[in-house]
């Protein structure tokens, strides 16, 4: 197995009394697409931060693409911010091309890059225009060429989701697809759970600056009882012997709803109902949705969310 | 390096982008050349000849002023045809009486050409500046100031229009003597002898001349019933005995203090006005700079490539050379001109016609004998280091312009003192305010420019240069770390004792 990408250990940053971010210990692997999730104010973009060398952390250790500083491979690493901004006078091209040569590009092969990136991503008509000529959204996926312009092998996003429209939030999944194809690793935050759902090989859920969670989505998945609803007009007290339930509460339209004990499989309820001539009028399976497992693990701290 | 370069260049390069960075480039030279060529200009066509007329009570002062009138205009057109003649394009029937240095001999040319002596092909005359014409009709020549007023004032008012050679024209004033002029030194009632009327109370020229004219004559005429000879009286008048300064510092026969000798007193002037706007003109675009990229938040992707360090020294760098660029194309559009202006003249010629053209050479030589030059250029980039890690560092801890222009404020009053005393240091070199403000470090690039030509002790030149370098070192470490923090700080601006806290961690 290769070494992670990135590693953070006992990654602690407090400003005065407040602590953003208190004991995070996790792994990134090479080559994943790696969720950050929490509520706002959860710490995420302070640890960002700390991963990319931008700001110190208190306490603890991070590595990335085995070196202890982000500058000393910051050509190997690519960066988007939450807050978008670009300078407004500049051209397109010229800020791709700008920020890859900060990440070590010569200017000549920057320029063709920027070029070469602005037509594949459909944004060929508006490499000569000012930036602040640019919708949002389009001054968005600017920021996101340029972020990647030097073809990072390591690509950390902050909520990159945020302030596009659906068609271009396909886009932006598409670009990490495009690089978790040519193996590259990538970081992204978001409380979007739809995007983490789809797009993470493994994923983190941190609340208050600690770590909730770690691991891959099905694992996330089963940290939740799995539901059946079973609509039936028969007798249900033989179920509530099963050794796979846990739990059964009647729904407000009629069903009932059967809470199965941890590795348990839905087929037992099926069979059960056979042996015990239940008749089932309806039956549903939904498996947790990461969603709930967000809602469930962070939902007491998102309500009363605090922010720096 | 190679980080802190492409900053720097992004920085020049987008600010030499700017329409404001062009115009600011143009707009010196053209107010230089519009200064120097307007009054040519105004001198060669605008003025027009002025009318005036003279109602004399007394029948005695007009014919004196229209004569002084003749002789000044006389003058002028002669000292115009030496002025033709040292620019070389006369023609040939002159050349017998133009020496070798382009000097006319005037007397040996009126001699033989007699009355037309001003009529050379291709030389134009240049038009009177005062005219004395006839009274209007229904003025009589001899009435009373008062009364001739009232009968002149529809034409002094403009409403009415003189008949000059059957052309109208505007009276520009009138000149109303009394019948008894004062025969004796005295002022109050008596001074209302000489009554001078115009709109025009700017242009004193005429008012003058009649004043003169009449003065002189009025006290010829007392010499003469004192019993003394007007001759004799100008003769004694004309007694002076000359005044040369020396500078005892001077090697002995060189004591002689000449053009050079000011110019190298008021040199140093310029170089500190230079510094002063170089400060000013980058200040803006400093702040601009770094609160756009703060507001922007394009900070966090520059610092994920720089460190903070490389972003500053990036951006001093591309900053100031955009200001550099800007001073160097004033300065070099200075030189041109004044070379310009003084192309074709001679050195003899141009000392004959006031010494202003021989300027350039003197500049010249100064800069090139003393080291004034290396000295300036330590001064300046100390200066200018120092206040621009003193603006960046403000700014970074701003997050809009209004918030960094606030801070500006100060360094603006700062700024303002050196200024303030350049009046009076070049006085007083080595005195006690122009030494004890050298020691002071924010003031000392300022004071000690305007010192060094001075030959200050070499204890304070060494010194003050020492302290200056460590307070420069310090204000820019200083100004690293402020910037470190205060770039990425969103929300109210950090106070003082906040600030003291960034640099001490």
């Amino acid at each position: 197995m290769t070494a992670p990408a990135l590693e953070l250990s006992h990654v602690t940053k407090t400003y005065g009394d407040f602590t953003a971010v208190n004991d995070l210990s996790l792994s990134v692997p090479t080559g994943c697409v790696y969720g950050f999730l929490g509520p706002n104010g959860a710490g995420k973009t302070t640890s960002l931060r700390m991963i990319l060398e931008i700001i110190r952390p208190t306490s603890g250790t991070i590595t990335v693409l085995g070196s202890t500083s982000a500058l000393a491979v910051r050509g190997r690493i690519g960066y988007l911010p939450e807050e978008k901004g670009l300078y407004k006078k500049m051209k397109a091209w010229a800020i791709i091309a700008y920020f890859a040569t900060l990440k070590g590009m010569s200017r000549r092969a920057a320029k063709a890059r920027a070029y070469e990136l602005l037509k594949r991503y459909g944004l060929a008509d508006f490499a000569e225009a000012r930036t602040e000529a640019l919708s949002k959204g389009m001054g968005q996926k600017v920021q996101v060429l340029a972020a990647i312009a030097h073809d990072p092998e390591f690509v950390i996003l902050d909520e990159p989701f945020s302030g596009l429209d659906p068609v271009n939030q396909t886009v932006m999944e598409e670009i990490i697809t495009d690089l978790r194809a040519r193996g590259h690793t990538v970081i992204f935050s978001t409380h979007v759970m739809a995007h983490a759902e789809r797009l993470c090989d493994r994923l983190a859920i941190i609340a208050k600056g600690r770590k909730l969670f770690d691991g891959t989505p099905e694992e996330a998945r089963q940290m939740l009882p799995r539901r059946v609803q079973l609509l039936t007009d028969d007798g249900i007290a033989p179920l509530r012997d099963l050794p796979t339930v846990s739990a059964i509460s009647s729904t407000a339209n009629g069903a009932w709803q059967i809470e199965l004990r941890a590795g348990a499989d839905v087929q037992a309820i099926l069979q059960a109902c056979f042996t015990h001539n239940i008749r089932p009028r309806g039956f549903r399976f939904d498996e947790p949705t990461l969603h709930d497992v967000f809602v469930q693990l962070v939902g007491p701290d998102a309500k009363e969310a605090t922010h720096r | 390096m190679r980080y802190a370069f492409l900053i720097a260049w992004r920085e020049f390069a987008e600010n030499a982008k700017t329409k404001g960075f062009w115009l600011s480039l143009l707009i010196f030279p053209a107010i230089l050349t519009l200064s120097i060529q307007v009054p040519i200009l105004l001198e060669k066509k605008g003025t027009p000849t002025r009318h005036f007329v003279i109602a004399d009570a007394s029948g005695e002062f007009a014919p004196l002023i229209a004569l002084t009138i003749e002789r000044e205009q006389t003058e002028r057109a002669e000292q115009a045809l030496r002025d033709f003649v040292r620019r070389g394009k006369y023609p040939e029937s002159l050349s017998r009486f133009v020496h070798s240095d382009h000097t006319l001999d005037l007397a040996g040319w009126k001699a033989g050409q007699g009355a037309n002596y001003l009529k050379v092909p291709g030389f134009v005359a240049p038009h009177p500046r005062f005219r004395l014409v006839a009274l209007p009709e229904g003025v009589s020549p001899n009435a009373a100031p008062d009364l001739a007023a009232q009968q002149l004032r529809p034409w002094l008012r403009g409403e009415r229009q003189l008949s000059v050679d059957g052309q109208p024209a505007p009276l520009f004033a009138a000149v109303l003597l009394a019948a008894e002029l004062p025969l004796a030194a005295t002022t109050g009632a008596a001074s209302k002898g000489i009554h001078y009327w115009s709109e025009n109370l700017a242009d004193t020229a005429l008012a003058d001349l009649v004043e003169h004219t009449i003065n002189t004559e009025l006290r010829r005429r007392a010499y003469v019933a004192h019993g003394l000879d007007p001759a004799t009286v100008r003769e004694v008048e004309r007694i002076k005995a000359p005044l040369t300064s020396f500078n005892p510092k001077k090697a002995a026969g060189e004591e002689t203090v000449g053009m050079a000798d000011r110019i190298r007193q008021w040199l140093p002037s310029l170089f500190v006005y230079l510094l002063w706007v170089a400060i000013f003109s980058i200040a803006q675009m400093l702040l601009t700079s770094v609160i756009e990229e703060k507001s922007n938040r394009i900070i966090e992707v520059l610092l994920s490539s720089v460190t903070p360090g490389e972003l500053m020294v990036g951006k001093l760098a591309g900053i100031a050379a955009i200001g550099l660029t800007m001073l160097g194309v004033w300065v070099a559009s200075l030189v041109a001109i004044v070379l310009w202006k003084s192309l074709g003249v001679s050195p003899e010629a141009a000392a004959a016609a006031g010494g202003m053209a021989g300027i350039p050479g003197d500049v010249a030589t100064i800069l090139r004998t003393t080291w004034l030059l290396p000295a300036f250029a330590v001064y300046f980039l100390l200066g200018f280091l120092f206040y621009s890690g003193l603006i960046l560092a403000l700014g970074s801890t701003c997050n809009t312009l209004k918030e960094a222009q606030s801070f500006m404020g100060v360094i603006v009053l700062l700024l303002m003192v050196p200024l303030l005393m350049m009046t009076y240091i070049p006085r007083d070199p080595n005195g006690t305010l122009a030494t004890t403000l050298s020691w002071f470090p924010p003031y000392t690039p300022f004071v000690m420019m305007n010192r060094v030509t001075a030959d200050p002790p070499l204890r304070d030149v060494l010194g003050t240069m020492a302290l200056l370098l460590v307070c420069t070192g310090f204000v820019l470490w200083g100004s690293g770390r402020i910037f470190r923090r205060g770039i990425l700080r969103t929300g109210q601006p950090p106070e003082l004792l906040e600030l003291l806290k960034w640099l001490r961690r």
